[in-house]
């Protein structure tokens, strides 16, 4: 399941969802990301997320599926907020489910690797000294390419 | 799930709470006026020719809490603990925003006690504005949540779908319709997202489909520079560009009516 959001998730009560009446999983990965106070500079006091509704949710789509294909996962769950944000709230979760702990991992670090190299979100951050827009990061380009190459797939 | 105030034969009745056990209730609802620009401003200002509006309409709002039950047919008289109103002017929307929360040890919910206050503070600011601006609105009056008593606590979820967030004028965060073409002249909508609309101070725009000397996406960015030297933009750095909401390239054609999206590379997670 795929959300886009303004209000705040309860990652326990995600994962306890996503887990209800089921035995036959094994392994459940959960990753929660949050607002940091200190970004590009320092005393960032709050964040606003943008997105492109309607290419969003395909995009986080894709992802997941991509995903689904790689590894054999039994459950995904996907949350990412948008609008304005403080230090310290949650603003994207993934949970994976799978039979297995290592497929439950790479696939739950493989979504958030893609996610943000991929799903049209911008993320403009408020500071005491002002307000800018976040530029991309080279790294996590390098993190997301860790997953092109064929000899990196799993099966 | 039964009408509590509706008895075996479907008539209305008050309910006999007795016998319920009392506990602390709390509620807060909220709504809010809308208002011209100017008028939000008189306002902030002190400068209405009634007086100091936000302080009226807040005892305003306690009485009617008070009254409740002289409105509403079927609703207990409470002997309420707490009534407290606040008032956020959101210059933004140009909108006053009325917040109540009603409290008290007893047998009954303070809901419509609640809801009873901000339409009564709304009312009011109706009332000491109207001299000055007749077309103000008064809207979304809701329960935002609710304690104690035996159906549980309640929070209003707000609308997921309600309010997506991108590409407004202006602000970030703003919501954009987005516009449609006109059958009889064939044409492209350009959105400019995040960053690359502020940079351009732009949000979207429609272009004749005619006017691009080629129809794909190195047409559309020929004819928006040929319309303005700012939109040189489009091909410095990195500029990512989805045409129908998929990511596209130079060559990707175009047709009547597509969406077409500027954008800056991606940083969400």
């Amino acid at each position: 399941m795929i959300r886009v959001q303004q209000a705040a998730f309860d990652a326990g009560s995600e994962q306890r969802q996503l887990l209800e009446g089921r035995t036959d999983i094994g392994a459940v990965v959960s990753f929660t990301g949050l607002v940091r106070d200190f970004n590009e500079r320092p005393d960032v006091n709050a964040l606003t997320l943008e997105h492109y509704p309607g290419m969003t949710e395909v995009a986080l789509g894709e992802i997941v599926a991509e995903a689904e294909s790689r590894w054999p996962l039994q459950g995904v769950r996907l949350i990412h907020r948008v609008g304005r944000l403080a230090p310290g709230d949650p603003i994207v979760l993934v949970v994976v489910a799978s039979a297995h702990r290592r497929a439950a991992f790479e696939a739950c670090d493989f979504i958030m690797d893609y996610l943000k190299t991929r799903a049209p979100f911008w993320k403009k951050e408020h500071s005491i000294t002002g307000d800018y827009w976040v530029a991309e990061r080279e790294s996590d380009h390098r993190d997301a390419s860790r997953w092109e190459s064929d000899n990196d797939k799993i099966p | 799930m039964s009408l509590t105030h509706l008895n075996q034969r479907g008539e209305a009745h008050m309910v006999d709470v007795a016998d319920k056990a009392e506990s602390r209730r709390e509620a807060t609802a909220s709504g809010f006026i809308q208002m011209k620009p100017e008028t939000l401003a008189l306002l902030n200002e002190g400068g209405l020719p009634k007086g100091d509006v936000l302080a009226t309409a807040r005892i305003a709002g306690i009485q009617a809490a008070k009254r409740t039950h002289d409105l509403i047919p079927l609703c207990h008289a409470l002997p309420l603990s707490k009534v407290a109103i606040d008032f956020h002017l959101d210059e933004a929307n140009c909108r006053v925003e009325v917040i109540a929360t009603c409290r008290l040890n007893g047998r009954t919910g303070v809901e419509m006690e609640a809801l009873t206050a901000v339409s009564v503070a709304c009312l009011t600011l109706y009332d000491m504005c109207k001299a000055v601006d007749k077309d103000m609105e008064i809207g979304a009056i809701h329960v935002d949540a609710k304690r104690g008593g035996k159906s549980g606590d309640y929070q209003r979820q707000t609308s997921v779908t309600a309010a997506p967030i991108v590409t407004g004028e202006g602000a970030a965060g703003e919501v954009s319709v987005g516009s449609r073409c006109d059958t009889d002249s064939p044409c492209v909508r350009v959105k400019f997202l995040a960053e690359l609309r502020e940079r351009l101070g732009v949000s979207e725009l429609t272009l004749p489909l005619d006017t691009l000397p080629s129809t794909d996406v190195g047409g559309l960015k020929s004819a928006l520079l040929k319309r303005d030297a700012r939109f040189a933009r489009l091909g410095e750095g990195r500029v990512l560009c989805a045409v129908n909401q998929v990511m596209a390239l130079d060559a990707t054609p175009i047709t009547n009516d597509d969406e077409v999206a500027f954008f800056p590379p991606v940083t969400g997670g």
